[in-house]
């Protein structure tokens, strides 16, 4: 197990320096650097400017000099926000995603697996039909739809919750209209996707044999169906987070959330290079060691994974 | 002589058998499901709306989607025509105006001049000429404000806008009821409202749904192409290039690709970014690896059967095999996923769309319109509603029809006649 997660955690480095790799030399190959916009920016300030940030180097230079300073975990300076690092800006906003990212997982997760019980459970009755309307509108409506409706409606119209931003301004409510729109597309596939494997479980010959031995419904539910129903909600618990990681820039943009989210698309429109380039090395590493636990997770659920 | 009859016999085999058949039976049970075939409707409904826009602006049964008619701008849905809209629009707004200056006058009656009125208005009067014979109208409540002016601090100031407002406004309501009839503008009728800029919602929704689903089919179609080719080739020959193409498939997954196309979208530049075949390109080229994994997989259970064996035997090359015997019986599941891949290709340029990364002005996609609706949202709602039901809906149908689809054509069903 510990070689397993070892040899795992060593395969990432390659995947991680593709993504460095490839996101330098696209960003560096692209027409029209960070300061193309200061067009009345005399010459030698402009020589001056690139100096600074090392850019009138050669391009392997600096790509040598990028891989050294991401090793120590230096990000560099932000181009555009000129008096922070890249290190400030995601510091300040990492916690802020993550709470928002985890709280949705957990109430997609906990919330869609709960809504397949009962829609399996009660299968072709009203709560299924529900159920699963509400799955398949879930999985259909966009997070930049679902975020603004819930504000006009929620926040703007019927005022029970505040429109936006965090919990530094309005307190504890304000994460639940952002949790609710990220967590709502996982949510629905979650209980789709619950739904079918516990049918499909409740169908198998050792829930039979359990019944058979006279089991108490409930403990034939809780102890046997769920154990073996459970495995592919787990699998899809990683693509789950990353959709989302990337799903939060849109929610933290609609509800102005001082996140990682929305200096990531200010640094694309900006061209603030070393912005993006950390944003998109820490938006990768999560996404990277959120799979890798899952992997963990499945291999401890289910005993006919082996590590070798 | 033989040789050649035998291969017509599996080809034979092949063609009116086996794949007439299984897509006979799949439309039979996609007859059966109510919900896939609504579904169908709507979608070949939408695809037909919009492939036909531009014949449909012509024969003048929806407006042009660039024409901007300002005097009818921020109207809501309704079937009667855009002067009657207008109209009551101004007269509410004047109904307004005059509300606020009775409160005004029966607060500055009761509590005095005030100076809270912070804006200054001083050198607005006098410039615009064409009002002159109407600000005599309004006279009366002018010589009022200027009254209280006289020993006020600043009251000419702080009332002036409004009452100018307000003649203003009558002026324009009396230009709309004289030119209600000779003003072909008004004789307009908004469906689905119009923007901020007079334009027609529905024309906007049609035409932002042609580009979305434009890019929806020709990046579905770009990503299953190069899926299928990298797949089957994968699949079929195996060994060390089966080894390498999947490590490089495993490591794109492993990228967030989504970010990968932030970064491209936002390094061509907002000039290039109005060409959307680079917004093909860069979806495209990251949503190609599900269908290759599962082209793949499908292509590996079946290469050892029967039928590509004699195939074999007979003497067919590598690349036959693959396009004739190999992919028919792949062709079902690659329709499904394909399917489920377009809405969330439409999803994507809208995300990105949405965060202004995307389809650029004068081109609008669903996304674009969407964005524009939410900074609207307040005061003109359909705004926002119209092109996110329309969005919403066609993607619900896709889903539907998917999910439909892969019940009809499921390969793992045994029951099949």
């Amino acid at each position: 197990m510990a070689r397993y997660f070892i040899r795992r955690a060593l395969s990432l480095i390659p995947t991680l320096f593709v993504i460095v790799t490839l996101s330098f030399f696209l960003i560096r190959l692209a027409p029209g650097g960070p300061f193309a916009r200061e067009k009345d920016v005399p010459e030698f300030i402009l020589q001056n400017l690139l100096k600074r940030y090392h850019m009138d180097e050669p391009l392997g230079k600096q790509y040598l000099r990028y891989l050294g300073d991401i090793l120590r975990w230096d990000l560099g300076p932000s181009f555009r926000y000129r008096d922070l690092s890249v290190n400030e800006i995601i510091d300040k906003g990492l916690p802020v995603s993550m709470t928002l990212g985890v709280t949705s997982l957990v109430l997609a997760v906990v919330s869609g697996i709960a809504v397949g019980i009962i829609s399996a459970l009660r299968q072709n009755k009203w709560p299924d039909y529900v159920a699963v309307s509400i799955a398949v509108i879930g999985i259909s409506v966009p997070l930049f739809v679902m975020g603004p409706i819930l504000q006009l409606f929620v926040g703007m119209r019927w005022k029970i919750l505040p429109m936006g931003q965090w919990i530094s301004v309005h307190g504890i409510k304000a994460i639940i209209l952002p949790a609710l729109t990220l967590s709502f597309p996982y949510f629905a596939y979650i209980a789709r996707l619950s739904r079918a494997s516990i049918l499909e479980v409740l169908r198998s010959d050792y829930i039979r044999t359990a019944r058979a031995k006279g089991l108490k419904e409930s403990m034939v539910v809780w102890k046997h169906v769920l154990k073996g129903a459970l495995l592919p909600v787990v699998t899809y618990l990683g693509p789950a987070f990353s959709g989302i990681v990337v799903g939060s820039v849109v929610v933290e943009t609609t509800f102005l959330i001082p996140g990682i989210g929305r200096p990531f698309v200010q640094s694309a429109l900006n061209r603030d290079y070393t912005l993006i380039m950390g944003e998109v090395i820490v938006y990768s590493v999560i996404l990277i060691f959120a799979n890798l636990v899952v992997d963990l997770i499945y291999g401890l659920l289910d005993p006919r994974i082996s590590y070798k | 002589m033989s040789e050649k009859k035998e291969k017509q016999a599996v080809n034979e085999f092949n063609q009116v058998m086996k794949p007439v058949s299984l897509w006979a039976d799949a439309w039979k049970r996609l007859r059966k499901n109510k919900m896939a075939l609504i579904s169908l409707y709507i979608v070949s409904f939408y695809i037909i709306v919009t492939l036909f826009a531009p014949l449909l602006t012509k024969a003048g049964i929806i407006y042009d989607y660039r024409e901007q008619t300002i005097s009818n701008a921020s109207l809501p849905p309704s079937f009667k025509p855009a002067g009657q809209l207008v109209i009551k629009k101004l007269e509410a707004r004047i109904a307004d105006l005059e509300r606020t200056l009775e409160e005004q006058k029966a607060e500055e009656a009761a509590n005095g001049p005030s100076g809270s009125y912070g804006f200054d208005f001083g050198a607005v009067p006098g410039t615009e000429t064409e009002t002159a014979d109407q600000s005599a109208e309004v006279d009366p409540n002018l010589n009022f404000s200027l009254d209280f002016g006289g020993h006020g601090t600043d009251t000419e100031s702080s009332s002036n806008p409004l009452v100018r407002e307000l003649g203003y406004q009558k002026e324009a309501l009396e230009k709309v009821k004289t030119e209600m009839n000779t003003n072909p503008g008004y004789q307009k009728v908004y469906v689905l409202g119009t923007d901020d800029l007079g334009r027609d919602m529905l024309a906007r929704v049609i035409y932002g749904g042609r580009i979305s689903i434009l890019i929806g089919i020709v990046g579905t179609l770009t990503a299953a192409l190069v899926g299928i080719l990298i797949g089957s080739v994968s699949g079929y020959v195996g060994g060390w290039l089966d080894n390498l193409l999947m490590r490089f498939v495993d490591i794109m997954y492993g990228l967030p690709y989504m970010l990968i196309v932030i970064i491209i979208m936002a390094m061509i530049g907002e000039k290039a970014r109005g060409s959307f075949v680079i917004l093909f390109v860069a979806i495209a080229l990251v949503s190609w690896l599900t269908i290759a994994r599962v082209v793949r997989g499908q292509i590996i259970s079946l290469k050892n059967s029967e039928f590509v064996e004699a195939a074999r035997s007979m003497g067919a090359s590598t690349p036959r095999i693959i396009f004739r015997h190999l992919l028919p019986n792949t062709l079902g599941v690659i329709v499904v996923f394909s399917t489920l891949l377009m809405p969330s290709f439409i999803m994507n340029e809208s995300f990105l769309s949405y965060l202004g990364l995307g389809v650029s002005a004068p081109n609008a996609s669903w996304g674009t319109l969407v964005s524009e609706g939410v900074r609207a949202m307040e005061f003109f709602t359909w705004q926002l509603l119209a092109p996110a039901v329309a969005m919403t809906l066609f993607l619900f149908c896709m889903n539907f029809l998917g999910d439909g689809l892969r019940d009809a054509l499921d390969p793992q069903s045994k029951n099949r006649t």
